[in-house]
């Protein structure tokens, strides 16, 4: 497979439905990817570690309530660690509270998705996010910075 | 001895005789005034013991009553304290009480959302290996799934009203209505409505509280609309003093914004008015009308939290109107 179109991916969510749903809802979508996947922040970081020098992942899909590192202080980190600072980050979560949703706009996340609540939804969602083009592009309006697939 | 003499003694002694008789009489008079005096010196005397004691047995009382207030002081003072917790408890137990229901809530959610992606899945994957009746049933678990997300939802929303900050700002209700509307396009063009909004005022609210009140008051108009009629809704809004409102409880002397939603809908009996507002109380069947009877406790909680009043006036089959008076400074 073509390495130059195929698009890394990272994921960090703490519960396995959900990372098995991502997995079998990116196999469905016609975008050629390599999915790497964490359980947590720390997991997460340390893959980002491992696997920086090149090349980076396309994307990161980050959960927020996860144990031992969360996602917001993953966020935190990533946009403060100079080699990492610029990968775009989705973030993936139950919550949609706008507590959350200011944080993580303020951090520098690139979307917010709330996690669909049907199977077709979700590969939707994936497909959607993969299509937009994130790599150097500044940060949306806060109106566009949701992504509600409903 | 010359008898004249004599007899000038004895006139003498005879004078002094009287003069003694006299004195004697004087004495008497002289003693028995002492007498009398003294006597009422006693009486006096007794009256004063009477009154001394008096004195002291009234001393004794106040003193005993003096006691008593101390006690009772002490037992006012323990009895405020007792309040004082108790009303801090309360705080706390309320505060907690929101804040597990905004958790519980939200965690909720998750395991939904898992029933909800995993029948799906059954259905969309595993619909060859499904009898009619078992597809049916997964599709029962969706609409059942699919009604608690809206539940909790609704009740999320709830406690974001008590939980939330609370600022306060000036805004053209206008702009609310337009947003709102746009929320709705979709129903509106489907069901033909038309959303009338006569002059609205410059409000002090909380803006995206006040956003989720006319969401679920213009929600409701063209929900429970008439199957024969294309729903139409009015909304107007004006400065009032409470004296020109017809709902009670409100001071006569202040400014209010009054907002009225009107539509003309499937209305209500008009003994209903204040139990729509409860949580949970629904007045018709879920199959047919959907909702989770939390949507006009909101609103009611809203116009609460903007220390306002609403009333609820309608007939059945004829619609509905609500009226929302709040504080306009």
């Amino acid at each position: 497979m073509n390495l130059e179109k195929m698009k890394i991916i990272f994921l960090a969510d703490d519960d396995a439905d959900d990372r098995k749903f991502f997995e079998d809802a990116l196999k469905k979508v016609t975008i050629p990817t390599n999915l790497t996947l964490a359980s947590d922040g720390l997991e997460l970081m340390s893959n980002l570690e491992i696997v920086i020098e090149p090349p980076p992942p396309d994307i990161i899909f980050l959960d927020l309530n996860m144990p031992r590192k969360n996602g917001f202080q993953c966020l935190e980190e990533i946009r403060n660690t100079p080699k990492l600072k610029d990968i775009p980050i989705v973030i993936f979560s139950t919550t949609t509270n706008e507590e959350a949703v200011n944080k993580t706009y303020q951090h520098g996340a690139n979307y917010y998705v709330c996690k669909p609540t049907s199977f077709q939804l979700l590969i939707k969602a994936v497909e959607t996010v993969l299509t937009i083009e994130m790599w150097q592009q500044p940060q949306p309006a806060k109106e566009e910075f949701v992504l509600e697939f409903s | 001895m010359p008898e004249h003499k004599l007899s000038d003694t004895i006139k003498e002694l005879a004078f002094q005789m009287e003069e003694k008789e006299k004195r004697a009489a004087e004495l008497i008079i002289a003693n028995n005034e002492l007498i009398f005096q003294n006597e009422e010196k006693e009486m006096r005397a007794a009256e004063l013991i009477i009154a001394n004691k008096e004195l002291i047995f009234q001393n004794d009382e106040k003193e005993k009553r003096a006691a008593e207030l101390v006690i009772a002081n002490k037992e006012l003072i323990f009895q405020n304290e007792e309040k004082e917790m108790r009303a801090a408890e309360l705080i706390i137990a309320n505060k907690e009480l929101e804040s597990f229901t905004y958790i519980s809530s939200h965690d909720l959610q998750e395991p939904l959302r898992k029933i909800q992606i995993f029948a799906t899945r059954l259905f969309a994957d595993e619909s060859q290996n499904l009898s009619d009746n078992g597809k049916e049933y997964v599709l029962r678990m969706q609409d059942a799934a699919n009604r608690m997300q809206s539940l909790i939802a609704d009740l999320l929303a709830y406690s974001r009203t008590t939980t939330s900050e609370r600022k306060f700002e000036a805004t053209d209700l206008n702009l609310i209505i337009e947003e709102v509307k746009n929320d709705f396009k979709e129903v509106i063009t489907a069901k033909q409505a038309t959303i009338e909004v006569g002059k609205m005022c410059i409000a002090l609210i909380i803006p995206f509280q006040f956003r989720q009140l006319i969401h679920n008051l213009i929600g409701n108009a063209l929900k429970f609309s008439r199957p024969d009629k294309t729903p139409h809704v009015i909304i107007t809004s004006q400065i009032i003093k409470g004296i020109q409102a017809k709902a009670k409880n409100l001071l006569p002397e202040k400014e209010y914004c009054h907002i009225t939603v009107t539509d003309n809908g499937i209305g209500f009996e008009p003994k209903y008015k204040d139990y729509i507002f409860e949580i949970f109380k629904r007045l018709h069947d879920k199959e047919k009308i959907t909702g989770t009877g939390i949507g006009l406790t909101i609103v009611k909680k809203i116009v609460d939290n903007h220390k306002g009043i609403i009333t609820a006036t309608g007939e059945l089959n004829k619609g509905a109107t609500f009226d929302i008076y709040i504080p306009s400074t």
